[in-house]
């Protein structure tokens, strides 16, 4: 199986510093395919392309994530694995660095599925994870933007979760992964918990089908399920960019919600699609880097050294 | 349209001992959310107060009576979803409130949001003068003894699965006189869960949901596996091919049973009022009432049919 890795950095009417999100993505693209290239698995790759983006103060996840109505950080995160659709989340937890790290524990570690809160941050603890300030994961740019809105609405809404960040992976087995992570919405509700830890909304894989990570407006997400959605479509002989199109169009006019996904088949065919404005998107396949952010555009580049390169 | 209501009030091997008193709960549930409909309310009206019927009584596990996690408290998830817009409150990890599936409610209609949880929750429950109760209000001498039990032995969630001592999720699912579906499910989560464990209840298209063009549908059982699948979209889904709800219920448990191992339960409601309850587990109680017939069942394959007096 050609092994293939897809990474979004979100999507909304405007990405501000649009030059940075594109150039993040393919550097967590690259970032996930190296790991398979060193023999990681789906799941490894997913993780490694996502704490990628976490770290990554521009995106909103993990360090830069959006603030909540007391200008806390309060992120989700979901982790699948298609081999045993065995999945892992944690919400609305504070003062960790890699909230997608933490989910993947949850689900390797835990007999449950999901931890929230105080329960999660409980658990953070007891796997010996770091504890960071509340102040290191703020920003600039995200205390600007929480002083910007004034109160939370659907439109700052869509455009301040332009910034959860996601990865689907094909590896050489034929496995599948799906990571999200997020940050979620300016100005949200203490407790909020968007899409993103959600299974089957703001991810979902499954080695039967394909997997796929998405973003967008989380309440409209969560009452379509979307990903469950695109592999349903896609369970029914749709291709993914069809199963894509066709998720996100009903989305717009049964809940008037604007999105973005990728998604990758399990045969390796991929798609990267989104009806808000923009969406910074990568892919790695056969040695060639393919990323853009507006509609249409869809630049590549050979990798300067596809075996080997550490 | 007429109006059909269905509720259960979990899915697992229900010792003969509560055996009565599950079937009493369920009937009784149904009945009061089969009273709301017929007097013209809603199905999130009625699905609302069926279920609430059975967070108060103290046998089921959500609200009073619920299981408690590994420190002794209780913590309870809750989802109502309104089938005519997709419209979904949802609750998890919320303490000292003993009608969570109302405070889901509160959510669609007061928040922008879909769920809250933990602390937040706690903050807009008292931001909307939401009535609090003390945690011990909420525990049952049954479950005390039930989680003292499980300390005792150190038992994990794994073994406790389809033993007689999980008692699961309650909830409800209706069609209205014009042809609105909703669902609601309520919870308190395994016993000796771990703190913030989320299960498949208050997470939408696992634990529930409703589709005015599809039917609606509320699942109990090892919430774990239930989320792995999706399970009440799965069931939709299948409806949505042009499966019965019975064969779609069918498909989406066994499915369930073989990709990850997990048994559970499930009630349904199609859009044309058409109706199920199937399980897996050794034992589910339901009820359901649609024209003047009553009917209610326990065992695998098990219709009880009461006809009730004319109103």
């Amino acid at each position: 199986m050609v092994p293939v890795v897809v990474v979004h950095g979100g999507s909304g009417k405007a990405l501000t510093r649009e030059e940075f999100c594109k150039l993040g993505v393919q550097e967590a693209a690259l970032a996930g395919y190296h790991v398979l290239q060193q023999g990681g698995s789906a799941l490894d790759a997913a993780e490694a392309a996502v704490i990628h983006l976490e770290n990554n103060p521009i995106y909103n996840a993990g360090f830069g994530s959006a603030l909540n109505e007391l200008k806390d950080v309060e992120m989700d995160a979901l982790i699948v694995d298609g081999r045993t659709l065995d999945c892992g989340a944690v919400a609305a937890v504070r003062r960790i660095a890699n909230p997608i790290a933490l989910s993947r524990l949850v689900m390797e570690k835990t007999n449950h599925v999901c931890l929230a809160g105080e329960g999660a941050s409980r658990f953070a603890k007891a796997m010996g994870i770091k504890e960071v300030s509340e102040e290191s994961l703020r920003t600039e740019y995200s205390i600007k933007k929480w002083e910007e809105a004034r109160h939370f609405n659907e439109d700052s809404g869509e455009e301040s979760k332009s910034g959860t960040v996601g990865a689907v992976v094909l590896d050489s087995k034929g496995d599948l992964a799906s990571a999200t992570s997020t940050g979620g919405m300016v100005k949200k509700m203490v407790g909020r918990v968007g899409d993103t830890p959600v299974i089957g909304c703001g991810g979902f894989a499954d080695n039967l089908v394909g997997a796929v990570s998405a973003t967008g407006h989380g309440e409209a997400i969560m009452k379509v399920t979307l990903s469950r959605l695109v592999i349903f479509h896609m369970e029914q002989g749709m291709s993914p960019s069809q199963a894509a199109d066709t998720a996100l169009e009903y989305m717009k006019t049964r809940v008037k919600g604007k999105g973005g996904i990728i998604v990758i088949s399990k045969s390796g065919e991929w798609t990267a699609k989104f009806t808000n404005r923009r969406m910074a998107w990568a892919t790695v396949k056969d040695g060639i880097l393919h990323y853009g952010s507006q509609h249409g555009e869809h630049n590549t580049r050979p990798l300067a050294n596809t075996s080997g390169h550490s | 349209m007429k109006p059909v209501i269905m509720v259960h009030g979990g899915a697992y091997a229900i010792p003969d001992a509560f055996a009565d008193e599950c079937m009493a709960a369920v009937k009784t549930a149904a009945l009061e959310g089969f009273k709301v409909l017929v007097s013209g309310r809603s199905a999130v009206d009625a699905v609302e107060s069926s279920v609430r019927s059975l967070e108060d009584n103290p046998i089921l596990n959500a609200g009073h009576g619920a299981a408690l996690n590994t420190n002794g408290e209780v913590e309870l998830d809750a989802l109502i979803m309104d089938g005519k817009t997709l419209a979904a409150g949802a609750v998890s990890s919320i303490k000292n409130i003993s009608n969570p599936v109302t405070f889901a409610r509160s959510v669609i209609e007061k928040t922008e949001h879909v769920m809250l949880t933990g602390t937040g929750a706690d903050q807009f429950a008292d931001c909307q003068g939401f009535p609090r109760v003390d945690t011990n209000e909420l525990i049952s001498e049954k479950e005390r003894r039930n989680w003292e039990h499980r300390k005792r032995y150190g038992e994990g969630v794994q073994e406790q699965f389809n033993s007689q001592w999980v008692h699961d999720t309650v909830g409800a699912v209706a069609l209205d006189s014009e042809g609105n579906v909703a669902c609601a499910t309520s919870t308190g989560g395994m016993c000796n869960k771990m703190v913030g464990r989320v299960g498949d209840s208050p997470i939408i298209g696992s634990g529930g949901y409703a589709d005015n063009n599809i039917g609606a549908v509320s699942c109990t059982g090892h919430g774990e596996s239930i989320m792995k699948v999706t399970l009440a979209r799965l069931i939709l889904f299948h409806m949505e091919q042009g499966k019965s709800a019975e064969e779609a219920a069918e498909e989406g448990l066994h499915y369930m049973g073989s990709r990850v191992g997990g048994g559970g339960g499930a009630i349904v409601v199609g859009r044309a009022g058409d109706w199920t309850a199937r399980f897996t587990t050794e034992r589910m109680a339901w009820a359901s009432v649609k024209e003047t017939t009553l009917s209610y069942g326990l065992n695998p394959n098990q219709v009880e049919v009461k006809l009730l007096q004319v109103v």
